[in-house]
């Protein structure tokens, strides 16, 4: 079972904390969608065609400045050109893009699920991260999709913001679940050093939340979607049960996903080998369209080893943790001494949940999920 | 007819001694234009870039006169920092002559007066020099005033030179074979040569550079070393040209080299005396001392693996540094590694960048501390060269610190910014003189831990460069000292362990705290940061503890990324120094080691 992720690289405008490749230029985006039926009929009669796809994600930019045929196009390419077998379609949408006629067009092609970028219902938080819509459109935009066929959909949310206080969050969430909504994502607010809000960081002109801060922010997410059914079954993932996001999941757990698009990246990992790879098709959409064939990029080769400290970097985020057999067997990783001690420690200050077959993080261990994978892995 | 003249350069740094040296190898022939480097006499890389002379060296050159008249001269080139003192007056002391070489456009240096006074102490015939008069700034006549009223000489007698273009050079080169006493040739007398240098060589071993004051030595003779007693054969020796020239027999007054299969430089000591083994002299030339270092300094590898390596480097470096002394020593927060001792501040920054440079070896260095007199409650005595070894509070009667008389040049302009530096720094001060042009001497005593840590910067920064300094240790006296401990959740950072004044003392734990609050990162328990004396804390911080560290988005491109981190991260924490449960990085350590005296 593998994946396929699309990358579309169109925004009207740049959020401001947002470091992922896209252009803001409104572009030919027939001219794009037709250069993606060209990368994705490349593929055909290649190994990957072979495989059964169950899962594909439209990630961007912003995928819904698509429009319905130009989808259409993308999806007979699709059909056309691996084996799918779908149990999961997700699609990226802006609230002001979306139309009653937009979400049952989608709905026709074979879209199961969508995921909003709400971030936020306050307008001046809105304004921060220069979003392009406003809250009336964030509502609206929910009304319509509780409305729709495809009733799966997924909220994402940032937390943690510069000024945002607890009740800021807490009128968020409150909203947001007025909807019932069966997946949410909550991601702490990140600045990266490349986007708008990394510069402001630079120049002294923001001034980030305290850990402190995002501490209750962390709490208050958890505690408020635990009411309401939605658990946590990761960092930044929320879902009620049997809503957990399929797509995803499987980064998480090294199952291989294919990349298109430009700024996509791939991973393949042949489970009879003792290595993987990973690469990126060039995040530059000038070059994309000039494309004649599509040869892969320079891959990068993981070793068991890296492999195995991926595993647990990216198990111990989820809440079901990391098989101890799994990593034994099929990572060939085995627990030292000191890994041992360490985790005996940490269990005992409650950071860790470790059992004779798998490790996994408290609430309040997921919170350093990072520092304690780096202290496990090199203990 | 006597023919040789034995002669060095006094000079300041940057007042152009090593190109003047270079112009009179070039205009007597010595070497050729194609031969000709810059600056021929610094030979180390080191050297060159920092334009002063680290060891002294020499050369022999043949002068012909207008006349006809055939000369040998040796040039004996002398180190002009203050922390190489000793070595310049055994130099000196090979000499019977001294170009004193001034920058006719600014002044005299305060280093150059103490080597000019040596020089006048041991007799030597002093041919003052005006040096860079081709430079627009140059002021014949305000700095000849200065030497005039220095040493004494008429108008007359001081000599026009530039380096540069060469003119003047003739002069000078008469100069020298007119006023410059030709040495005594007692030739039959017991032999007695004096170490003024000595270079390591791989294949030949240590190599001694001498000045014959009496007596022969013939090649193939059984010399001995006066102050240790060893005995070796002289199986190559001759004279010092830009390479070592063999010849049968070294006579009193010649400058040359002594090759005796010498495996060891701690053997060829700067000072001693050389004399024959069947015909030995009775008495050596006085004025030897062994080589005191007066600073210290914890060396450690940043990387525990490279400990091995560090050893190599250093054994590797005191063949060519007698000077340099160390020990092994341990650290609880720093590893293994070594106490090293040196002869002053330059040397040890030396030895630092060559272990670096030369070596290629990354290194933490604690803040260099001088040796102290400990006086015991039971009456004993000990020497202490590492504060966390200074005794428990009441284990101790009275602590002794060594002081220098600190002399300082300087434009008049910058007095009052000297005096607060050498106030702030418990200067007790002496006397100020003015001189021409300006100028004035100031003379300050200080103790010296006061002095080894960025004082000289400082002096440098707060007179745009203008002032100089020259130092001589004077006496060791009682001071108000106490150790100043750092703690980490309550264990000792035996690395940032200091001894300073009380006075001091509270100032300094609350900078240290602050600083180390701002650079240890978050751990997952909050950490204590103290300053104490003995049992008493004195100042005290903490680090909260993290509250989170998780990334937000990990999905397809994030993984690659993250993991490259998890990699850069791996590597940053074997770099982490360990104190009790607490991670220190090496920054956090290195910004406190340097950071200078007002943050301290």
């Amino acid at each position: 079972m593998s994946g396929i992720y699309i990358h579309i690289p169109f925004c009207k405008q740049a959020c401001s904390y947002c470091d992922f490749y896209f252009v803001t230029k409104p572009g030919n985006k027939n001219a794009f969608a037709d250069k993606l039926v060209e990368e994705i009929h490349s593929k055909k009669d290649t190994a990957y065609s072979n495989e059964i796809i169950d899962t594909i994600y439209f990630g961007g930019g912003t995928p819904s400045l698509l429009s319905a045929e130009q989808f259409d196009k993308i999806f007979e390419a699709l059909d056309d050109s691996f084996r799918l077998d779908l149990k999961e379609v997700t699609v990226e949408l802006n609230p002001d893009d979306v139309s009653k006629e937009y979400l049952s067009a989608l709905k026709s092609i074979g879209v199961n699920r969508v995921s909003m970028g709400v971030q936020t219902f306050d307008e001046d938080l809105l304004k921060f991260m220069n979003r392009t819509h406003n809250s009336a459109e964030a509502l609206k935009c929910l009304e319509l999709l509780k409305a729709s066929e495809i009733n799966v959909f997924t909220a994402d949310l940032i937390y943690g913001n510069p000024g945002q206080t607890l009740e800021m969050l807490e009128k968020d969430l409150d909203i947001l679940l007025q909807f019932d909504p069966p997946h949410v994502s909550a991601y702490s607010l990140t600045i990266e050093p490349k986007t708008r809000l990394g510069k402001q960081l630079e120049l002294g002109r923001l001034i980030p939340a305290e850990d402190e801060t995002v501490e209750k922010h962390f709490e208050l997410v958890e505690e408020k979607l635990k009411q309401k059914g939605i658990h946590r079954y990761e960092v930044s993932n929320f879902a009620k049960k049997g809503s957990e996001a399929v797509h995803n999941a499987n980064y998480w757990e090294h199952k291989n996903y294919l990349g298109l698009g430009p700024g996509a990246h791939s991973f393949q990992w042949d489970e009879s080998e003792t290595f993987a790879y990973r690469w990126e098709n060039e995040p530059d959409l000038k070059k994309y369209l000039q494309k004649t064939h599509f040869n892969e990029s320079e891959k990068e080769e993981l070793s068991l080893q890296s492999l195995a400290e991926e595993r647990i970097m990216l198990g111990l985020r989820t809440v079901k943790g990391v098989s101890i057999e799994k990593l034994e067997k099929k990572y060939e990783y085995k627990l030292s001494e000191r890994q041992l001690v360490y985790l005996a420690r940490k269990e005992k200050e409650g950071k860790i949940h470790f059992a004779s077959d798998s490790i996994r993080l408290s609430s309040s261990g997921l919170k350093i999920a990072d520092a304690l994978t780096l202290d496990l892995i090199t203990a | 007819m006597n023919n040789i003249r034995n002669f060095c350069i006094i000079a300041h740094i940057d007042h152009g001694k090593s190109t003047l040296a270079d112009r009179l190898l070039q205009s007597t022939g010595t070497i050729s234009e194609r031969e000709m480097q810059e600056q021929v006499l610094d030979d180390m890389d080191l050297e060159r870039e920092r334009g002063i002379t680290i060891k002294s060296h020499a050369i022999k050159i043949d002068y012909k006169r207008p006349n006809g008249e055939q000369y040998s001269f040796n040039l004996i080139d002398t180190p002009g920092h203050v922390d190489f003192a000793y070595e310049v007056s055994r130099a000196l002391k090979a000499c019977e002559g001294a170009i004193l070489v001034v920058d006719a456009a600014q002044g005299i240096e305060a280093q150059t007066i103490s080597n000019l006074y040596q020089a006048i102490d041991q007799n030597l015939e002093i041919i003052p020099v005006l040096n860079k008069i081709d430079l627009p700034g140059a002021d014949p006549e305000g700095i000849g005033q200065q030497v005039i009223d220095l040493i004494g000489c008429d108008r007359e007698e001081i000599l026009h030179v530039s380096g540069k273009t060469g003119e003047g050079v003739p002069a000078l080169l008469e100069a020298i074979v007119e006023r410059v006493p030709g040495p005594k040739r007692d030739d039959d007398k017991p032999l007695r040569a004096l170490i003024f240098d000595s270079v390591f060589n791989t294949y030949r071993g240590s190599v001694a550079y001498v000045r014959v004051m009496e007596g022969t030595l013939k090649k193939g003779q059984a010399f001995k070393f006066m102050a240790n007693k060893e005995e070796y054969n002289a199986e190559d020796i001759g004279y010092l040209r830009m390479k070592y020239e063999p010849a049968k027999e070294l006579k009193a007054g010649e400058v040359g080299y002594v090759i005796g299969s010498v495996k060891s430089l701690q053997d060829v000591r700067v000072g001693d005396t050389i004399t024959t083994v069947n015909n030995p002299a009775t008495e050596a030339i006085p004025g030897y001392q062994e080589s005191k270092p007066m600073v210290f300094s914890g060396i450690y590898p940043t990387q525990a693996e490279d400990f091995e390596d560090l050893r190599s480097a250093l054994e590797k470096l005191q063949l060519n540094d007698a000077s340099l002394s160390y020990e092994p020593e341990t650290s609880k927060a720093l590893g293994f590694g070594f106490r090293a001792g040196f002869l002053g501040l330059l040397h040890m920054e030396i030895v630092q960048e060559r272990l670096d440079r030369e070596f290629n070896i990354d290194i933490i260095t604690t803040v260099p501390n001088v040796q102290y007199e400990v006086k015991l409650e039971e009456g004993k005595s000990i020497q202490v060269d590492n504060p966390s070894q200074m005794p428990e509070v009441a284990d101790i009667d009275a602590i002794f610190e060594p002081y220098i008389k600190a002399s300082i040049i300087t434009p008049a302009d910058y007095i009052g910014p000297i005096m607060k530096l050498c106030q702030e720094r418990r200067g007790i001060y002496v006397n100020q003189i003015f001189m021409q042009n300006n100028r004035v001497e100031i003379t300050y005593e200080i103790p010296m831990a006061e002095v080894v840590f960025d004082f000289y910067d400082k002096l440098k920064s707060g007179t745009r460069g203008y002032a100089s300094l020259d130092y001589e240790f004077i006496e060791y006296r009682k001071g108000d000292l106490v150790r100043l401990d750092i703690l980490l959740n309550g264990e000792q950072v035996d690395a940032l362990s200091s001894i300073t004044h009380r006075d001091k003392a509270y100032y300094q734990g609350r900078r240290v705290c602050a600083k180390l609050k701002e650079l240890i990162p978050r751990q997952q328990y909050e950490v204590a940061v103290q300053a104490a004396i003995g049992s008493r804390i004195i100042a005290r911080d903490s680090v909260r503890a993290l509250r989170k560290d998780v990334t937000a988005k990990c999905y397809g491109g994030d993984i690659s990324r993250k993991r490259k981190l998890l990699e850069k991260q791996k590597e940053g924490k074997k770099r982490m120094k360990q104190v009790g449960s607490v991670e220190i990085p090496q920054e956090a350590f290195l910004a406190v080691l340097s950071m200078d005296e007002d943050d301290r």
